[in-house]
């Protein structure tokens, strides 16, 4: 073993010889021997490990507008144009034929006849938005959110276009949700509870399954944590029955103790102990979890709030209770799905709209005004709208009182509120039959990315290398920030 | 050592920065070509046309300027447009922007005088070609073996075992000998490293007793030709190849039934050591090898088509409802990816565009590699993944299926004629909704061929959409009449199923003869095809000047030969990527990570090797021992850097990783079935089935416990627990593992389904295997806790009125199922009637009271709730007394066809052992004294939580004493850990049964049905060793 003052002496002196020398060898000579000496050092560099993630907190590229979101999925395609988009025209020349082109995706009951709403419309709040008179309770917070009528996928499908709500591509699986990006950019507030939650319906998964909350190609870690509407409500939160309280907690401790004997042979080796840390977490999870989905805690106003008096919201109004004390808790991104896809109104639309308009209206709309009254909502982004809309023609299914609508991916409604978002604005239009979007159209991509800003994360900056590609949330498909809808216009956030 | 190590750096670090800002000279070619490259070339340079004819690639061209004038200002970076305008943000356009440290350059490169390397010529042709400095960066390089160096210091070069360590430590500072890992931890490490599976306790044992010199050699021999070995490195090559049981792509993810052919082709070869050269070149070109058909496939040829598998294993879905020209495309491309990252480390994809950013890697390069693959993956001649299956049947079999076709035929025929009448009807249904002026033109448009109607026939069809009936739609107007349909598919079905089993391969084959153009495509759109490209390798992998093409068309052969000639370029000595990239892969399985850590980025933004000379002389070693992966494998692991000890510091002394090595997800799955000895360790085939459980996650079937790679890979369904651990879920393929550790994964291990039935599993084995053990485990007696006596006892006897106490107590021995009495008969001839009951009893005669018996676990207070009930008018009723063996007698009450309630609320004190007696008497009078007498105790104590303690809890018939073997333990650690437990960890885990023991006899619930306390103790114990770190790495 060589004594190291020896070689840093000897360094030191080659270093002098070297500056001594540079004054009458060249400079070149002198780059040169010092690239060899560098060379000789390479691999004293620290080797780059396979990369880890994890969930600690981190900074945004600028200030954000929004801490955390909420997204009120509307799975099969609310009917904007009987809901929050009316259309004179489209009623006036009810019964008259379309005049142009349209994809049908039920070819056997396609019809070109125009159908006009059935519900009347009127303008809600200051600003003067319109809503049908199917969503009374969403009218009343026309001035805390900002309807979006120009949404536009290009597709009719439901998962083409679900996918590309969630994953950047219309249609392509393997891809991330917009929430495992937004986990990606600034992992957790919270060391308690999973940083993204998905709360499925008790009447079953939401059309697409478990790609609603897939992390894609990145790892695990960024996956959705399913809150399931029946007990285990997380899976493998819950020990069994038969391991609950004291033999689990033995458990733990011979297992940890046997860790950390196992550790002190290994001091190098930091992974151990945050495997150690992990098992700490879980059994935190367990309790945390089980707090915050305990809504006995909530006042008799709140329950009525959320309707958790009413048959008809009951169940909505919960999951929406649920997702507001996920968020107070520390939780970045909850998504609310419904079974199937109540909204695919392609029959009955006299019945089934107003029904599942029932009951989801006043639970969304009490998630806001909830938010708003505790002062969350400033950082709190809510979302509520399907990955598509409906035709302005009849779907044919005999008799009128059966007919419907098919689907329609040209043009079509959502709406968003808090986190930054400007409330009492209406952005873009549809055409004079809600057809198409028309007017400062926006696709899914312009959605993330604005999402994605109000979160203080720049959308062409949050990259993620995947077999060798840099990836971004939109694919490298065209996007832009959709400024006019946001409190802080994109510049003055950023600078 | 580490602090000097650092001191070297940071030292060198400093005299170096200075070197570069102050004193060197900037050039075009070193300096300021990447930033261009990187933020300019693409408008101005790498294309034909020039937007605003600026050129940037020369500085005469920069002077001479575009429209908007001259470029650069030599000497005058502010006077300079370059400048300003990439300053002023005004370009590049977009998102992208320069960095400041970019910036910085240019600016001094443009006041320092605008230098270049070498003179530049006046004529240079279009594009950007590539540089010399590009093709110096050191993947490109080609291969050089170093020469043999030694440490000088004498103890190092000792502890050199091999060329590789001579190198790791010639390259660093390093002159501490190596400490080696002891014995055991080299066997596990290496049973891990080949194989993906632990040794068995026996195994272990007798590797460690092997005296030997050589053991370590025979180990790896063995190990090395163990059929399991193939597996462990199959499952490696297959995450490269991207393999996956479905298309994917669309919704479907439509299965692929063949492709597990491919996997165990992977598996046989790796297993036969087949040299890595041919291995490539079959899965590039084993249809080229094969040959063509002569009589039934043999079976060479059949492991040749089989190879290919290798390029239909990308995402494809063209079958599933996407045959598109996108889709078509997209498979191309992935393909080209996987072929890419997998045998040349380099991305190609970036250059499907534009000529890559970053790496010398042109727009006609990718083409030119594209070219290679034109006459087999055509996409304007396209065959969906179904009709490209290549069978393997005879021509006997053939025969015999053509005669079984040709029954399916005829009801094949009844089907249509069916399906033609319905179609009729659905029409005229449909057309009955119409008013009769419109109904005959509608059904003459409708039953008008399509390209014969008339504009006006075609209007009248579009705006009554709903006439447009097809076979596929007909099940939306007469739905019965489809289910009908659907009989005949069963009946044909049904034929079908006669017919000789047929099985295929996923191959990809080239048609003869068929030797399409490639066409570069501007911008990567299939629309805009442009120029034609030859085959060609990638122009910076070839020496200066040079250049290799494939055939175009070889004629020896019916196929065109461009792909063997690829293979053949790949492996040959002049090759500089392959190798490498070869063996940073197996060095990376080693080690865990690769001395070039990027393993499929050898480009400029990859990382650069950390051993370069070691690197290139394991390739060169590699090609010169005929591409052995085995021969490979011996030299890493008879190395000392691979033995010595793992985990003390991260990164040892010669900078090599040092780290223990997480399992990856298959081989904690098969680890812990291998511990439970359940492991089935049969051989290839199909895919095992996977399910949904009643939450919906996706797990193994139940039943089945081969080894994980052999389970499907469902890209939409990946497997939970798999995919917890980071098995990767295939979109295109993985080039490198993440390695996670997250709470999901405790979550996993903690409640998880599969480890709590393993944990059982292990506990049964232990069990077993406890018989078995040898001396001194067999006799090791340990201080076990004996199970607590049980609380409560049932017996008869006599209370004493004079001393207080209970004067006789003779346990009840006889159990009917349902009470318990002094035997078979009753009355007992000798003890007369007396009997309890989970709820009450009968008393005999006054002398024989029946006596329900608590005994005190611990010492403690106790308050007893309680009611004596007694329900007939006969007699005179019972007596029952409540009596401790510490204080006496408590309380005393009667009940005659009533109740008394029998409570004692001041807390009673007992120590531990002391009982409480609940004595019933007939008092005076001998008939009709059945009663009941329920009653509870609440028993506080200071070392324990408060519980509540029923009579009838644990009513029961007699229990073999539940008892603890200290070989439990043993045989539990054994199957585990392939080892004993140390003295301290018996003691450890016995304390632990001790206490789970205590708590669970407290607590019933915690025991599951069938089960007792010991055996859930037991399993709860073994759990907890299935979930420990130790369990899930090697070290």
């Amino acid at each position: 073993m060589t004594d190291p003052q020896v070689i840093a002496h000897d360094l030191r002196h080659r270093r002098e010889f070297l500056r001594a020398g540079s004054l009458g060898i060249g400079g070149l000579a002198l780059a040169w021997l010092l690239q060899q000496e560098q060379a000789r050092a390479t691999p004293k560099m620290l080797p780059k490990s396979p990369p880890k993630f994890d969930l600690a907190p981190k900074p945004p590229h600028f200030a954000p507008q929004a801490k955390a979101m909420i997204s009120l999925f509307q799975h099969g395609g609310p009917s904007h144009m009987d809901l929050t988009d009316p259309k004179p025209e489209l009623d006036k020349r009810d019964g008259t034929d379309y005049p142009g082109e349209i994809a049908y995706s039920f070819v056997n009951e396609a019809s070109k006849k125009l159908m006009g709403t059935r519900w009347k419309f009127a303008k809600h709040g200051e600003c003067g938005m319109d809503f049908s008179e199917l969503l009374p309770e969403t009218a009343g917070i026309a001035d805390d959110i900002c309807l979006i009528r120009s949404m536009h996928t290009g597709a009719n499908g439901h998962e083409v276009s679900i996918r590309y709500f969630h994953g950047g591509i219309p249609g392509v699986l393997g891809r991330p949700h917009l929430a495992s990006w937004l986990l990606y950019g600034l992992g957790s507030e919270t060391q308690d509870l999973p940083a993204y939650m998905v709360l499925t319906d008790p009447g079953g998964p939401p059309v697409d399954g478990i790609n609603n909350w897939s992390s894609g190609f990145m790892p695990p870690l960024y996956q959705g944590t399913v809150i399931r509407p029946k007990e285990p409500r997380i899976l493998n939160l819950d020990p069994p029955p038969h391991l609950r309280g004291e033999p689990q907690r033995q458990n733990l401790d011979l297992l940890q103790s046997l860790n950390r004997r196992h550790a002190e042979r290994f001091p190098g080796q930091a992974d151990l102990d945050a495997r150690i840390a992990s098992y700490e977490l879980a059994a935190r999870m367990q309790t945390a979890a089980r707090e915050a989905l305990d809504i006995s805690q909530e006042t008799k106003a709140t329950h009525e709030l959320y309707g958790l008096d009413d048959d008809a919201t009951r169940e909505y109004g919960t999951r929406c209770l649920i997702a507001r004390r996920l968020v107070e808790r520390g939780v970045r991104f909850v998504q609310l799905f419904l079974a199937g896809q109540p909204w695919d109104n392609h029959s009955n639309l006299g019945t089934a709209l107003p029904a599942i308009c029932r009951r989801t209206d006043k639970p969304a709309a009490a998630l806001v005004k909830d938010l708003k009254q505790r002062g969350m909502l400033d950082e709190t982004l809510v979302h509520w709208g399907g990955e598509i809309g409906r035709l302005p023609v009849t779907q044919n299914q005999g008799a009128p009182e059966k007919h419907g609508r098919d689907h329609n991916g040209q043009g079509f409604s959502m709406w968003l509120a808090g986190g930054g978002i400007r409330g009492g604005t209406i952005h873009g239009a549809t055409d004079e039959f809600g057809h198409r979007a028309v007017e400062q159209v926006v696709t899914p991509n312009d959605y993330q990315a604005t999402l994605l800003h109000l979160f203080g994360l720049d959308w062409n900056q949050l990259t993620f290398p995947h077999n060798g590609q840099i990836q971004v949330i939109t694919a490298g498909r065209p996007a832009e920030i959709v400024g006019n809808i946001l409190r802080q216009p994109p510049n003055a956030a950023e600078g | 050592m580490k602090l000097l190590a650092i001191l070297l750096v940071s030292l060198i670090g400093l005299g170096n920065r200075s070197v570069a800002a102050e004193e060197r000279h900037l050039t075009l070619e070193q300096d300021v070509w990447p930033i261009l490259k990187a933020h300019c070339f693409d408008c101005h340079g790498a294309t034909e046309t020039l937007e605003g004819s600026l050129d940037l690639r020369q500085v005469r061209r920069m002077q001479s300027g575009g429209e908007s004038g001259a470029a650069i200002v030599i000497g005058d970076s502010e006077q300079s447009l370059l400048f300003q305008r990439v300053r002023d943000g005004d370009m590049p356009p977009g998102e992208a922007k320069v960095s400041a440290a970019e910036l910085e350059t240019l600016q001094k490169w443009i006041d320092g005088g605008a230098a270049t390397k070498r003179p530049e010529s006046d004529n240079i042709g279009p594009g950007l070609g590539i540089t010399p400095e590009e093709r110096d960066f050191w993947s490109f390089r080609p291969i050089r073996r170093p020469d043999l160096k030694l440490p000088t210091d004498p103890l190092a070069a000792a502890a050199a075992r091999t060329q590789i360590d001579a190198l790791a430590m010639a390259a660093s500072a390093a002159e501490e000998p190596l400490a080696e890992a002891d014995r055991r931890t080299l066997v596990m490490r290496a049973y891990f490293t080949l194989t993906g599976l632990p040794p068995t306790f026996k195994q272990a044992e007798s590797w460690l007793a092997d005296q030997g010199d050589d053991w370590f050699d025979r180990l790896l021999d063995e190990l090395l030709q163990s059929p399991q070995y193939g597996e462990q490195w199959g499952r490696h090559w297959l995450d490269v190849a991207g393999y996956a049981d479905s298309e994917g792509f669309t919704v479907n993810d439509a299965i692929r039934p063949w492709a597990w052919k491919y996997r165990d082709y992977v598996i046989r070869s790796l297993n036969q050591d087949k040299p890595f050269d041919q291995f490539i070149a079959e899965q590039l070109a084993g249809d080229e090898l094969a040959g063509a058909k002569q009589g039934d496939w043999t079976p060479d040829q059949i492991e040749f088509l089989t190879a290919t598998g290798f390029l239909r294993m990308a995402a494809d879905g063209t079958g599933s409802g996407e045959n598109t020209e996108e889709a078509r495309n997209q498979t191309i491309a992935d393909t080209l990816r996987i072929v890419g990252t997998s045998l040349m480390g380099l991305s190609f994809h970036c250059a499907q565009c534009h000529d890559h950013r970053y790496d010398p890697i042109l727009h006609t390069d990718y083409f030119a590699l594209r070219a290679v693959f034109e006459p087999a993956l055509d996409w304007q001649s396209w065959k969906p993944p179904a009709a490209r299956l290549v069978s393997l049947q005879t021509e006997s079999d053939r025969a015999r299926a053509a005669e079984i076709e040709a029954e399916a035929q005829v009801v094949a025929k009844e089907k249509a004629d069916k399906q033609g009448e319905y179609m009729l009807q659905a029409l005229e249904q449909e057309l009955a909704k119409f008013d009769e002026p419109l109904r005959e033109p509608l059904r003459t448009a409708y039953q008008t061929p399509a390209a014969e109607r008339t504009e006006q026939q075609k209007e009248l069809l579009a705006t009554n959409p709903s006439v447009n009936i097809t076979p596929g739609v007909l099940y939306q107007y007469l739905p019965k009449a489809a289910e009908e349909l659907k009989t005949f598919d069963q009946r044909i079905a049904e034929i079908r199923s006669r017919k000789p089993p047929e099985e295929f391969v996923r191959a990809l084959v080239e048609p003869p003869g068929h030797a399409p153009e490639t066409k570069l495509f501007h911008r990567g759109d299939h629309q805009q095809p442009k120029q034609t490209v030859l085959p060609a390798a990638p122009t910076v992998a070839v020496p200066e000047g040079e250049r290799i093409e494939f055939p175009l068309d070889d004629d020896s052969r019916p196929t065109t030969g461009r792909r063997l000639a690829l293979a053949h370029w790949l492996t040959s000595p002049e090759n500089p990527l392959t190798a490498r990239v070869i063996v940073n892969r197996v060095w990376m399985h080693h080690f865990g990570t690769g001395l070039v850590p990027t393993p499929a980025d050898f480009g400029k933004l990859g990382s650069s090797p950390s051993h370069p000379e070691l690197l290139d002389w394991l390739a060169d070693e590699f090609i010169r021992e005929g591409w052995s992966l085995k021969k490979l494998q011996r030299l890493i692991m008879t190395s000392a850097v691979w033995r010595q000890v793992r985990g003390v510091e991260p990164i040892d002394a010669n900078g090599l990783p040092s780290t223990l090595h997480r399992l990856e997800a298959e081989t904690i799955r098969d680890r812990m079935l291998a511990a439970t000895g359940t492991l089935n360790r049969q051989l290839f085939g199909p895919a095992i089935a996977i399910k949904e459980d009643e939450t919906g996650q996706v797990i193994v079937d139940g039943t089945q416990t081969r080894r994980s790679l052999y389970v499907q890979v469902r890209r939409s369904r990946p497997v939970a627990m798999l995919q917890a651990f980071d098995a990767p879920v295939m979109e295109t393929n993985c080039e490198l593992r993440p390695n996670s550790t997250v709470a999901t994964q405790s979550l996993m291990l903690l409640n998880g389904e599969f480890i709590l039935d393993q944990a059982a599993k292990l506990a049964e084995r232990a069990i077993d295997e406890s018989e078995t053990l040898e001396p001194p485990f067999a006799e090791l007696v340990l201080d076990l806790p004996s199970p607590p006596a049980p609380q409560w006892s049932y017996g008869f006897g006599y209370f004493d009125e004079v001393t207080g106490r209970t004067e006789s107590f003779e346990p009840l021995t006889h159990w009917t199922g349902s009470q318990w009495q002094a035997g078979p008969e009753l009355p007992d001839p000798n003890f007369g009637w007396v009997l309890l009951t989970a709820a009450g009893g009968h008393p005999d005669g006054p002398d024989r009271a029946v006596i329900r018996r608590w005994t005190a676990p611990r010492d403690s207070t106790v308050v007893i709730r309680g009611k004596l009930s007694h329900g007939s008018p006969n007699g005179d009723g019972v007596r029952g007394r409540i009596v401790s063996s510490r204080s006496g007698n408590v309380g005393e009450w009667v009940a005659h066809n009533g109740e008394a309630e029998t409570n004692v609320v001041e807390g009673l004190a007992v120590n531990a052992g002391d009982t409480i007696d609940f004595i019933t008497d007939c008092r005076q009078n001998q008939t009709s004294d059945s009663f009941a007498w329920p009653v509870t105790l609440t028993v506080r104590s200071e070392d324990a939580p408060e519980r509540v303690i029923t009579s009838n809890e644990g009513f029961s018939g007699p229990q073999a004493p539940e008892r603890f073997e200290a070989g439990w333990i043993v045989a539990a650690w054994r199957a585990a850990y392939s080892r004993n437990p140390t003295d301290e960890e018996l003691q450890l885990a016995a304390d632990f049964l001790g206490r789970q023991l205590d708590t669970l006899h407290q607590n019933p619930t915690s025991v599951p049905s069938g089960r007792t306390a010991t055996r859930q103790a037991l399993i709860n114990l073994c759990q907890v060793l299935l979930s420990s770190n130790e369990f899930l790495y090697v070290d």
